[in-house]
This record gives structure tokens, C-alpha cells and sequence, in this order.
């Protein structure tokens, strides 16, 4: 899945934070902050084909139901996508 | 005019774990004391002249690239490139560049003077977070008396383009006497560009440039730099902010302030030396850079050791303990740096300072009542 944006990841002390840089400075306000769920996404999106693969990845990492995965993910994905990064 | 400034919304947050766990999250780079203007109240310009003379160097694009790669790798996110100066660097952008692939936030202090033709246009393409524009007068006259050049005219030209890009621009105004009747036209600037100020009448002694000369400054007296704080508040505010904030002044209770964040109580309240530090433009650390102690030679020492020096000596910084219980506590912006250039200890209290909040308070309380009585 393509990121769209320029940001430069960072860990801060065990805070996993994205800084823009670029053009994308533009449409940012600032920093974006991760959670460690969201870390993990972030780390697989560029070789992932889509959520489904981003799933079968949470759940072989986490111990957490399909279910719970799904809509922990989607919504993730849907503020990334809100924010113009995917 | 924007009333507020956007801070990252994650700053408070990583400042505040910076604390806990000792880090430096913000970094000032004053990268030069050499500036294109001359302004007599600046707390660290030099001119070519001063600076051949003096018998230290400024340091290198490399040196200062190396010395944030130190910082970044121990917590640094936030930067501001700062001088004199900075653009008069010709080699500005090799440090610009660098940083910001570094994964660092950057904040740049500017007279604008200089953002134009190609500078502009590389900014354009890698803009940083904000600029920090000063302001010196609301006409090329002023600038001229102040700065020693009319550069009114193509700094707001200048700031124009920046904000017709989208880029984030606040200005800074320091309230001079070389200024102080241009407050009108300033804020009828800074309305048209809309842009955040950050205006303040107090003017810290230049005690880096003027040795010990403590508590002297090219400034305003203490009680006309508190009517034009005041005169500002009357232009900056609608009748109904000023009045709310006239009241809660007059019954002696904290207002908002837009100087550095402090908190309450003894020693050094605000981020200085606990979560962020100044590099001065020969490569010495302190923890803000209106003091010049405690000091630390970062080439001789390194960064690591350098941060943990100035953290030490920072924590051992006393402030004043009859200032805790000041009625004026909340209207006097009193800090470390505040008590050190104005006394020359960090446990001094600053009569000019006292003074000025009292005036302050005063002031306010009379323009709410010719208000009132209108």
C-alpha cells in the first residue's frame, strides 16, 4: 500500500512519532503519533497488498480475535486516509 | 490576526517526557552572531569586524550537523535556527537540508529581510514547521532608525509570499522606544497578513554582548514599557477580552501569557536546561540563550556530557523565594533568565521587573475604567 506523505519515522523514548517533512509539512499540523498497534501497521503497509494482509499480520503477532483486528485496523486505516497519507 | 499560535499538539506531551527521563527534546542552533541588520537592543550581534577580532569562530556546517545528529539521537525533535542571522550563512541550507533529514521538527527565527528570489524559492519547495519573523516598525523610516536599514517595505513583501504558500509565519515584535509609535500600523499588518504576534515590551539586558553590565538595556523604562504592554492588549483584544482579562487582573489572578511556558514555584520553571538548550554560534551550551552561565564548550566535551553538565547546573539554579508569594507573581514573566541578565544572580529580585508589573496592573486597571465610563 502506497504512503503518500513524506514523514520521517521516529522512536521518542518508546513513542513512535512521524515527523513531516517536504511538501507535506503543508497539509500538517505537526507531529503524528503512533501507538504501538499502529506502529506495527506502520512498519508492514508498504509491503502490504491490502488490509486483509495487514490482518493476517496483527493476528500473528497479537493475541486478539479477528474481529477486534479488523476494527482496530480499519479505523486506523481510515485516519491515515482522512489525513491524505494513503 | 491569528490570536494564537500552533504549538504541535504533541509538544507538552514529549516535554513532558523529556523531563522525566532527562531528554533534550528542543535544541536552539544560534548559527551566527552576524546579522544584515543593527538593532541596539540585540543580545548577541557582531559585525565582521567584531567577529575577526574576538578570536573565535563560528562553527561549521559539518560541526553543527554532527552536534545535532548528538541531540536527535538522544531525543531532539524540535529545532529552531536562530542568530543574528541565520540566513546570512551561506551555507544555511547545507544545515537546513541536513537537519531535516534528520526526522527533526525546524523552526526558523528570521528578520525576513532575506527570503526572496531563490532562498525563497527553496523554502517554498521544503518549508519549515513556521517562521518566527521579527518586526521592527510599521514603516521603512523605523526600520531605518532601528535596524539601520529600510527593509519594512521588502520584509512584508517577503512575509506575503511566505503566507500566499501557506506557510506557517509568526512574528515577533519587541516594543522599542525606536518603535513604540508604530504599534497601530503593526497590528494593521499583522490583521492583512494574518499572522500570530508575539509582541513583548520588556527587553532583556544584553548581558552576553555588554559583559556585566546587568540590569541595563537600550529599552524602554519600566513604566512606559507597561503602558505600551498595555497599549498592545488594547489593540490585540475586542472590549470583551480586554475587560474579562482587566478584571481578572485587578483581582491579582493568573492571565494567559504568550512568553516561554513556566511553572510555578522556585528554580528554573520553564524547559531551559531541563528538556531543551541553546547552542550559542561558537559552539558553547547553555540552557537558555539570554544567560551566559552555566556554560558548557560542547567541542571540547561532547554533547552527551555537555547535556548532562548544563541538566546539573541547571537544577542547581535557586530563584528568588520572596517572589513565590508576589501578589504581581502572575503579570511580572519573571524567569531565571529575567533575575540573572537583570541582577546578575539567579536569586535577585528585579526591581525593574516588580516595578513593571505593578504598572502593568495599574495600567490596565485605568483603561478599563475609562472604558467602563465611556
Amino acid at each position: 500500500m502506497k504512503i503518500k506523505k513524506e514523514l520521517i519515522k521516529r522512536d521518542i523514548a518508546g513513542d513512535t512519532i512521524l515527523v513531516p517533512v517536504g511538501k507535506t509539512v503543508y497539509d500538517s499540523n505537526g507531529l503524528f503519533v503512533l501507538n504501538e498497534l499502529g506502529t506495527f501497521i506502520w512498519d508492514i503497509l508498504p509491503q502490504a497488498e491490502n488490509e486483509a494482509e495487514i490482518c493476517r499480520a496483527v493476528l500473528a503477532e497479537y493475541d486478539v480475535s479477528a474481529e477486534e483486528a479488523a476494527a482496530d485496523i480499519a479505523e486506523f486505516m481510515a485516519r491515515l486516509k482522512e489525513l491524505g497519507i494513503l | 490576526m491569528k490570536k494564537t499560535s500552533t504549538e504541535p499538539y504533541v509538544s507538552t506531551y514529549l516535554h513532558s517526557k523529556g523531563r522525566r527521563l532527562g531528554l533534550p527534546i528542543a535544541g536552539n542552533f544560534e548559527l551566527t552572531a552576524r546579522c544584515n541588520f543593527n538593532c541596539p537592543m540585540c543580545y548577541v550581534h557582531m559585525t565582521d569586524a567584531q567577529l575577526r577580532s574576538c578570536g573565535k569562530q563560528e562553527l561549521t556546517a559539518k560541526q553543527w550537523l554532527d552536534i545535532a545528529k548528538a541531540a536527535r539521537d538522544k531525543g531532539m525533535v524540535f529545532v529552531l535556527l536562530t542568530g543574528g542571522e541565520p540566513l546570512v550563512r551561506k551555507d544555511f541550507f547545507e544545515i537546513y537540508d541536513g537537519m531535516r533529514e534528520m526526522g527533526l521538527l525546524i523552526s526558523i527565527n528570521s528578520n525576513g529581510s532575506m527570503l526572496k528570489g531563490e532562498i525563497l524559492e527553496r523554502f517554498l519547495e521544503n518549508p519549515p514547521f513556521r517562521f518566527n519573523i521579527s518586526l521592527y516598525g510599521g514603516s521603512n523610516e523605523t526600520y531605518r532608525n532601528m535596524c539601520g536599514i529600510s527593509a519594512y517595505d521588502q520584509v512584508k513583501e517577503n512575509i506575503r509570499a511566505l503566507r500566499k504558500a501557506g506557510v506557517d509565519v509568526s512574528l515577533n515584535l519587541s516594543i522599542t522606544p525606536y518603535n513604540k509609535a508604530d504599534l497601530p500600523q503593526i497590528y494593521a499588518d499583522a490583521v492583512e497578513l494574518d499572522v500570530n504576534v508575539r509582541a513583548s515590551s520588556y527587553m532583556y539586558p544584553s548581558v552576553r554582548v555588554n559583559g556585566d553590565q546587568y540590569g541595563c538595556g537600550n529599552r524602554l523604562g519600566c513604566r512606559e514599557s507597561a503602558r505600551y504592554s498595555v497599549a498592545w492588549d488594547l489593540l490585540r483584544f475586542t472590549p470583551e477580552e480586554f475587560e474579562k482579562r482587566a478584571e481578572a487582573m485587578m483581582k491579582l489572578e493568573a492571565i494567559e501569557s504568550d512568553g516561554c511556558p513556566v511553572e510555578a514555584g522556585e528554580g528554573v520553571r520553564c524547559r531551559a536546561g531541563s528538556t531543551s538548550f541553546w547552542m550559542t554560534w561558537d559552539g558553547r551550551m547553555l540552557p537558555c540563550g539570554m544567560m551566559t552561565r552555566p556554560e558548557v564548550n560542547v567541542m571540547e566535551l561532547g554533547f552527551d556530557a555537555a547535556w548532562e553538565t548544563i541538566r546539573k547546573e541547571t537544577e542547581k539554579i535557586k530563584t528568588p523565594g520572596k517572589c513565590v508569594s508576589c501578589r504581581y507573581k502572575d503579570f511580572c514573566g519573571a524567569c531565571a533568565a529575567v533575575y540573572f541578565t537583570e541582577t546578575g544572580r539567579f536569586d535577585g529580585v528585579p526591581e525593574y521587573v516588580c516595578k513593571r508589573a505593578e504598572e502593568i496592573v495599574e495600567y490596565t486597571r485605568r483603561a478599563y475604567e475609562e472604558r467602563k465610563a465611556k
